[in-house]
């Protein structure tokens, strides 16, 4: 089953490669890569058609795996963890708190601590922008947690709320920024629409470890949100720690949703529906559920990302939504046993 | 969330194409950009050369540029005036001038630039625009690639020349560059002289109307300047944003209204303005001075052919002084 997970996410990766608005051809693509890998192959392609496979399309292929592979899996942890249909990996203020972390270093470079930030990104080699999306994500969800917290300890549902709330605030400011952002307008609402264009190797290599990691750690931990769907009484009774077990979870589903929003910006949808799309296909045992939605999150980002190219660019938000969301209706409709609630 | 999204792109696109530079381009920035010989005879071009762009940065050419690709319109209108539009390699899907360009490939559709589509022209020198009109991220995964970009951002009508002057020396044309500022700086100085002395007319130019929000000439904006070097006294809106609110513009009391926008839509005339609500006790209404500017195009788009544009503005201005 991981195989052919696996191998899904390969095959969208090869044609992602593959194809886009230069027609480079099968034949020459699968030659270049030949090339690349050290084969004797004699070259019958433009002198440009290696930059193109490897400078422009393969980083952008690379993020939308890393991106869809970190929202699919946080989005499953979040569903388990509030025990809600409805949560994504942005709902307890990663996305509001990346926003205006992105759009603050767009608008605003003067701020001092935002200097001191952009030295280390500039060592780094990569983007201020991503940079404070990652802090901004952060930050929020800890706001969240701080004032969710009741008693030394919060509930899943004051969770939830707090997230809405703060979330909105955050939403405010941004949209406040992006009023009077004036010339630098254009680049806040590429950010906010998400893309998954520009992206380099320096920030790949920041991000991958951070979203590898954090979803590996992740997988590790099925059977404690095996339990947890069990409701709190039964989980404690199987000796699950509930304070320290959600804090761990909650902490690495926010690294890699973090790190996600910052290397993509909002993209949204993928870590809502992935989770329930593979629970439809393969029921709730979260030692399969947790990574085939990871799979499953990034074929469907590179398949998106590539649909949104070929359409001439349009935001590859708009493309999981347009081909996520009917698919997902008629999954619905047609399962008898429909949505499983985590 | 997404639908406010989206309700700002609109705006937005037309703020960009609304907005010419604002007055944050010094004049220091233009002496920075003319490192380049200016009208003078022409200099002999050697490669390497390194040269300074209207955003600042240090552009170095390795060699005479022999493939070009344009970002904008008024780029593409540049290299073509200066005789090397045999060497352009890739437009934006709004060029139409000169006609010949209408053959070359497009790489920029709408509001995207296709970075696939440039690195298969294989260019040899990147022509983008400023302001965010050419987004900054696109200008930095095109240097991350190699290909020397060269901003392209003019504040005023000098700036436009400096432009000229600018991608002349880039391109070993300094020659041609030299015939061109000439010429214009001979039909600008036309215009100067024929309308000196005379009183400025408050003058607001129409760029677009669009959900209620007026668009004109920003303050201190390249549109601005235009205007007042045609002799007229404009009317100017945020210098940010370049809206004018009603109130701001009935305050203003216009008496010239020329309508830019009117020259792509045939519902904008003179008698749907003077029928707005609101609109019909400014000067220019009960004057009748209201007019269609057909030359909108090279109005706003700073390229050589923007003396065009100042001829056309001056005599709509001041039509006594062009009989």
């Amino acid at each position: 089953m991981i195989g052919a997970g696996i191998g899904l996410v390969v095959v969208a990766a090869l044609a992602a490669v593959a194809a886009g608005s230069v027609d480079v051809g099968l034949a020459e693509t699968i030659g270049i890569i030949g090339q690349r890998l050290g084969l004797p192959v004699t070259p019958t392609w433009d002198s440009t058609a290696p930059t193109i496979l490897f400078e422009v399309r393969l980083p952008r292929v690379l993020a939308g795996v890393l991106v869809g592979a970190g929202l699919g899996c946080a989005g499953v942890v979040f569903q388990a963890l509030l025990r809600n249909p409805m949560a994504d990996p942005y709902v307890i203020g990663a996305a509001a708190g990346a926003s205006l972390g992105a759009v603050l270093a767009i608008t605003a470079p003067i701020v001092l601590p935002i200097l001191a930030v952009g030295a280390g990104t500039a060592w780094l080699g990569i983007g201020l922008a991503q940079v404070m999306a990652f802090l901004g994500a952060l930050g929020a969800v800890a706001l969240v947690l701080a004032v969710a917290r009741q008693d030394g300890r919060s509930s899943m549902v004051t969770l939830l709320l707090t997230g809405y709330a703060v979330s909105s605030l955050i939403a405010a400011g941004v949209a406040l920024l992006l009023v009077s952002s004036g010339r630098a307008l254009a680049s806040v609402v590429g950010w906010l629409l998400g893309s998954l264009g520009g992206t380099g190797y320096p920030e790949l290599a920041v991000a991958a470890p951070l979203v590898l990691g954090g979803s590996a750690l992740l997988l590790m931990r099925w059977r404690t949100l095996n339990l947890l769907l069990l409701g709190d009484e039964a989980a404690a009774g199987r000796g699950v720690d509930l304070v320290s077990a959600r804090r761990g979870l909650v902490l690495l589903a926010t690294v890699v949703t973090s790190a996600a929003v910052a290397l993509a910006g909002t993209i949204g949808f993928v870590g809502l529906v992935v989770p329930h799309l593979v629970r439809l296909a393969i029921g709730p045992d979260h030692r399969l559920l947790l990574p085939m939605s990871c799979l499953g999150g990034a074929a469907l980002l590179v398949t998106a990302d590539l649909a949104a190219r070929l359409v001439g660019g349009v935001p590859v938000g708009v493309v999981t939504a347009l081909i996520g969301a009917p698919f997902f209706l008629w999954l619905l409709h047609r399962s008898a046993t429909a949505v499983t609630t985590p | 969330m997404s639908a406010s999204r989206s309700r700002f792109l609109v705006p937005l696109l037309l703020v960009l194409a609304a907005c010419q530079p604002s007055a944050s381009a010094s004049p220091s920035d233009r002496a920075a950009s003319s490192t380049a010989p200016s009208s003078s005879a022409a200099a002999i071009v050697t490669y390497p050369q390194t040269l300074t762009d209207d955003a600042g940065r240090e552009v170095t050419l390795p060699a005479e540029p022999a493939k070009i690709v344009s970002l904008a319109p008024s780029n593409t209108e540049i290299v073509c005036a200066l005789d090397a539009c045999d060497r352009v390699a890739g437009v934006t899907d709004a060029d139409d001038y000169p006609p010949e360009v209408a053959d070359v490939d497009d790489v920029v559709i709408g509001a995207l630039v296709d970075v696939e589509l440039i690195v298969a022209a294989d260019p040899d020198l990147v022509l983008a625009a400023g302001n965010e009109l050419t987004s900054s991220a696109v200008i930095t995964e095109l240097t991350d690639l190699g290909y020397p970009v060269i901003v392209l951002y003019p504040a005023s009508l000098e700036a436009v020349l400096d432009n000229i002057t600018l991608v002349g020396q880039a391109i070993n044309a300094t020659e041609a560059a030299a015939e061109v500022v000439a010429d214009m700086e001979e039909r600008i100085a036309a215009v100067e002289e024929a309308v000196a002395g005379a009183d400025a007319p408050r003058t607001f130019y129409e760029v677009g109307l669009f959900e209620g929000a007026i668009y004109t000439a920003g303050g201190d904006s390249f549109l601005s300047g235009l205007i007042s070097t045609a002799g007229g006294e404009p009317i100017t809106g945020d210098p940010l944003t370049t809206a004018i609110a009603l109130e701001d513009l009935v305050a203003a009391d216009p008496e010239l209204i020329l309508l830019g926008d009117a020259a792509y839509d045939p519902s904008i005339t003179p008698e749907s303005v003077a029928a707005r609500p609101g609109w019909g006790e400014m000067t220019a209404v009960t004057s009748g001075a209201i007019e269609v500017m057909e030359e909108d195009p090279v109005i706003t788009r700073p390229g050589p052919r923007i003396v065009e544009g100042l001829e056309a503005l001056a005599r709509a201005i001041h039509p006594d002084r062009f009989d």
